[in-house]
């Protein structure tokens, strides 16, 4: 196939990257950011002591975070909720959509328990107001207490708010709410360097050839087609 | 192990706790009712029913004093303090979003005790006392902070100053709440405030940026000299600041910077004017219309703001395909009121003044989107919806065509004509005003859908504001109608409602009803006859409604009736001029003398125009009327306007003039 692509060889590219200079105290603070971020309290600290670099938040505040992620990542989540609303009762206060997750997780842990008794009490008097409250929670509500109606639930259409994964994405919208009341930027900045770094290949490969990253975990270049 | 305590104690047993003597477990029960009414609005109200807010007030009320060191840390000075915190938050919570809960706080007296625990030495206290204050603000139903007395400034500097972001951000809500007036606003920039606000725009945190763009452009609204002092060369160059957060990563402040920058180009015409900041504008507000929470809500109205009434906007947004990007919004559906209703007031906006707007909104096939709006559960939409009508009414070219004459529209329509809310009422008047200028002959769907009958109705209401719009309504309606919809018209009306309706207390309301006689006799002689029905009740309305005029506009409409009158036979004329001739206690001036000096040149031209009927050479009263009118001072009066700057006069002087050289004048 004739190209009208410009080409680049490995060569050539390899000798451009070698031009660029990249300081170790800016991965560093890639690195702490990550930490931070993702919220991995003792590392920060070690990390802190090695190589000098400073979180931009405090270790506490990271610990408090990480706390209210865990509760909900063990099921505790009215423990959970205690906890954020002691660290910033502005949160849940003006989130309903978080806070309709959190008591949809709660309801989730009563059946996963089978105290169905207390599940169905709790979605009457806690969770059926959200609905009222927020008509777009309406169908979300409907598809949890269906759970309900199941003898063998983990067999029914909704069986996936059981699974652990529910668990997680429930902890990580509480962690990414916690961090923005907190003005800090819900996503590692790494995230953003490497989608960054797919879109300026994408936009590459329609003008030129040039050894691209295939594999990011091992960044290597790939040879260009020629 | 997953907790599931649902065997909470009940709210009233919660209440009692309140009250216990134990301080552990009255900071137990605090917690608790915290806890339970975080974003539960549900449980706002029901705790707000036992009379929860007064109690927990009490509690604060009592516990002011606990805290006056911060370095205790026995058992006795924690509790103290949670006390304290869980209390504040607990309030603040009440007030959170909540009008209810923010009146109930305000009413148990809490609002000087937090002021109060602001000075408190726990960093803790001062957090959750803040942070309560700052929800309070939030509502209209703030108390009115007065920035004029000197003692107040400088708390409010205090707060400013403070490094805790809820303290600062408490000082912005107070300014972005109660500063309304030009005063207010000129005695924040004197106290160096904008100073202060500019620099947490520069280097504070991202709600501090926020909060700070909010004040600001309260600060600026409609105030052009301070606004220019802000953007002058001492404080650095401020406004480029503000551009450049209008570009920010986080969406709400690209919004508030744009709102910001809004306000700034509204009030002053020496900024932000050329074309690259207003195409960057119109871009970002567009786009931001993608969010999907409350900043996509909040974003259309901002664009209204930026485009109203200007047309140059209008056309910039239009090639930015505005009109399209808004349209595709409306069609995904399920929206939420709040952004439903501003897209449509955009749309309404856009369409207000250039054809070439309206076109591309009616290319879209979207009378039935206007129909599903105007049935609308919520009453705002209901009424952008007869705005956005309104507007793409002006339609000249679709208006002919008899486009919107049709039961799509005009039924549901109709039927807002009773709707509860007064706004949407007299919005579906308005839209109705223009639809019923009909030049075909379908005005007919108008009458067998019951409209017309409605819009009688509705001249009764007790709303002035419905029953003028109501009446514009019938005027567009028989403007050049066929003689049978204007005889049905008025029989619905009657002779005593319209006279009473000339005679209404309210200007505009007069103004509407001797426009709407104004049209009902124009074009046929038979028709002049309404205003003799019943004794003359209409003509000796518009006599009497003449003599007093409150504004030149009811002299315009009601000269113009007459002269519609005058334009009729003998008998016709010669009742107008008894009309003319009414003396008003004392006074020999009649009011014709009046109008015709009058500075505003429509009403001396609707005059002159009267007196070119009653003095029109084929009538054999002409000359008795003309002789009269002489003696009256009138003719000489007229002479004199002559060679009046405003064309229309001068036109229709010399036709009278002509006419009576006609008769021998000199």
């Amino acid at each position: 196939m004739a190209s009208s692509k410009k080409v680049i060889m490995r060569e050539e590219w390899e000798k451009r990257l070698n031009h660029i200079r990249i300081r170790k105290e800016d991965m560093n603070k890639l690195v702490m950011n990550f930490l931070v971020t993702e919220g991995y309290a003792e590392a920060v600290a070690k990390f802190r002591m090695e190589t000098g670099t400073e979180p931009d938040m405090d270790v506490a505040m990271i610990m408090d975070r990480m706390a209210v992620k865990e509760a909900v990542q063990c099921g505790n989540v009215e423990d959970a909720i205690e906890k954020v609303n002691d660290l910033n009762p502005e949160i849940l206060d003006t989130n309903p959509e978080l806070f309709f997750h959190l008591q949809q997780q709660r309801l989730i842990e009563l059946i996963r328990n089978e105290k169905i008794e207390e599940a169905l009490e709790f979605a009457q008097e806690e969770l059926a107001p959200r609905g009222e409250e927020n008509q777009s929670f309406l169908e979300e509500l409907e598809r949890t207490v269906s759970l309900l109606v199941f003898k063998d639930v983990s067999n029914c259409p909704v069986r996936e708010l059981l699974d652990i994964s529910q668990r997680l994405k429930t902890a990580n919208e509480v962690n990414a709410a916690i961090l923005t009341s907190q003005s800090h930027e819900k996503d590692p900045k790494l995230h953003s360097l490497l989608k960054m770094l797919i879109w300026a290949q994408n936009q590459l490969d329609e003008k030129a050839t040039y050894p691209r990253i295939k594999d990011f975990l091992k960044a290597t270049l790939e040879n260009p087609a020629v | 192990m997953p907790s599931a305590t649902v065997n909470k104690p009940r709210p009233s047993e919660l209440l009692s706790r309140l009250t216990s003597a134990e301080p552990e477990v009255k900071v137990r029960a605090l917690r608790e009712v915290k806890n339970q009414i975080i974003g539960n609005r549900t449980k706002k109200l029901s705790f707000l029913k036992l009379g929860a807010v007064p109690a927990v007030a009490g509690i604060l009320a009592d516990s002011i004093d606990d805290v006056t060191d911060n370095n205790n840390c026995n058992n006795d000075s924690n509790n103290a303090i949670n006390i304290l915190v869980q209390s504040a938050a607990a309030l603040g919570s009440f007030a959170c979003g909540f009008d209810a809960g923010v009146q109930a706080v305000l009413d148990a007296g809490a609002f000087p005790n937090l002021l109060r625990l602001l000075a408190n030495p726990n960093e803790k206290v001062v957090d959750a006392v803040a942070r309560a204050l700052r929800m309070i603000y939030q509502s209209k139903l703030a108390p009115k902070y007065d920035f004029l007395q000197q003692k107040n400034m400088e708390f409010l500097i205090s707060l400013l100053n403070s490094e805790k972001e809820n303290v600062s951000g408490l000082g912005a809500s107070i300014i972005t709440r109660s500063c309304e007036t030009n005063l207010e606003q000129k005695a924040l920039f004197d106290a160096g405030i904008l100073r202060k606000l500019n620099s947490l725009l520069e280097g504070g945190s991202l709600s501090q940026r926020d909060a700070s763009l909010e004040s600001l452009a309260t600060i600026f609204r409609n105030n052009p000299e301070v606004i220019s002092k802000f953007a002058g060369p001492e404080i650095g160059r401020p406004l480029s600041s503000i551009i450049d957060l209008a570009k920010d990563r986080y969406p709400r402040t690209r919004l508030l910077a744009c709102m910001c920058l809004i306000v700034i180009r509204n009030a002053s015409p020496h900024f932000l004017q050329d074309i690259g900041i207003k195409t960057k504008l119109i871009h970002i507000l567009l786009e931001l219309l993608d969010d999907p929470g409350q900043v996509g809500d909040e974003a259309p109205f901002a664009f209204s703001s930026l485009i109203a009434q200007k047309e140059d906007l209008q056309k910039l947004a239009l090639e930015a395909n505005a009109i399209d990007k808004l349209h595709h919004h409306i069609k995904k559906g399920s929206l939420h009121p709040r952004r439903y209703e501003g897209i449509l007031l955009a749309l309404a906006d856009m369409c207000s003044k250039l054809e070439s707007c309206r076109s591309k909104f009616l290319s879209l096939q979207v009378l039935n989107l206007l129909a599903d709006a105007l049935t609308d559960y919520n009453a705002g939409v209901r009424a952008a919806a007869c705005i956005c009508l309104k507007s793409v009414t002006r339609s000249i070219k679709n208006l002919s065509a008899g486009y919107f004459m049709n039961e799509t529209i005009v039924i549901p329509l109709v039927q807002l004509f009773l709707d509860p809310s007064t706004s949407v009422q007299v919005a579906a008047l308005g839209a109705t005003s223009n639809i019923v200028v009909d030049f075909t002959t379908r005005k007919s769907i108008f009458v067998q859908c019951g409209g017309m009958k409605q819009l009688v109705q509705l001249a009764k209401s007790m709303e002035s504001s419905v029953r003028s719009n109501a009446l514009w309504a019938l005027k567009n309606f028989v403007f050049q109608a066929d003689n049978r919809l204007k005889e049905g018209v008025f029989s619905e009306l009657t002779a005593s409602l319209l006279s009473s309706l000339i005679r209404d207390p309210e200007p505009s309301v007069q103004e509407q009803a001797l426009a709407l006689v104004r049209n009902l006799v124009d074009g046929c002689i038979n028709l002049i006859e309404f205003v003799f029905a019943e004794d003359g009740l209409i003509l000796g309305a518009i006599g009497r409604q003449l003599q007093c005029a409150s504004t030149a506009e009811i002299g315009i409409q009601g000269m113009y009736a007459l002269c519609n009158v005058a334009s009729g036979n003998e008998f016709h004329k010669e009742a107008v001029m008894q009309l003319l001739f009414t003396q008003m206690g004392d006074k020999n001036q009649s009011f014709v003398i009046k109008f015709l000096q009058s500075n505003d040149s429509r009403l001396c031209t609707a005059t002159v125009w009267t007196i070119v009927n009653l003095t029109c050479p084929s009538s054999p009263g002409a000359p008795g009327r003309l002789e009269k009118l002489r003696n009256a001072g009138i003719v000489s009066q007229i002479k004199n306007m002559v060679n009046d700057p405003c064309v229309d006069v001068k036109l229709r002087v010399r036709t009278v003039l002509g006419q009576s050289m006609a008769f021998g004048d000199n």
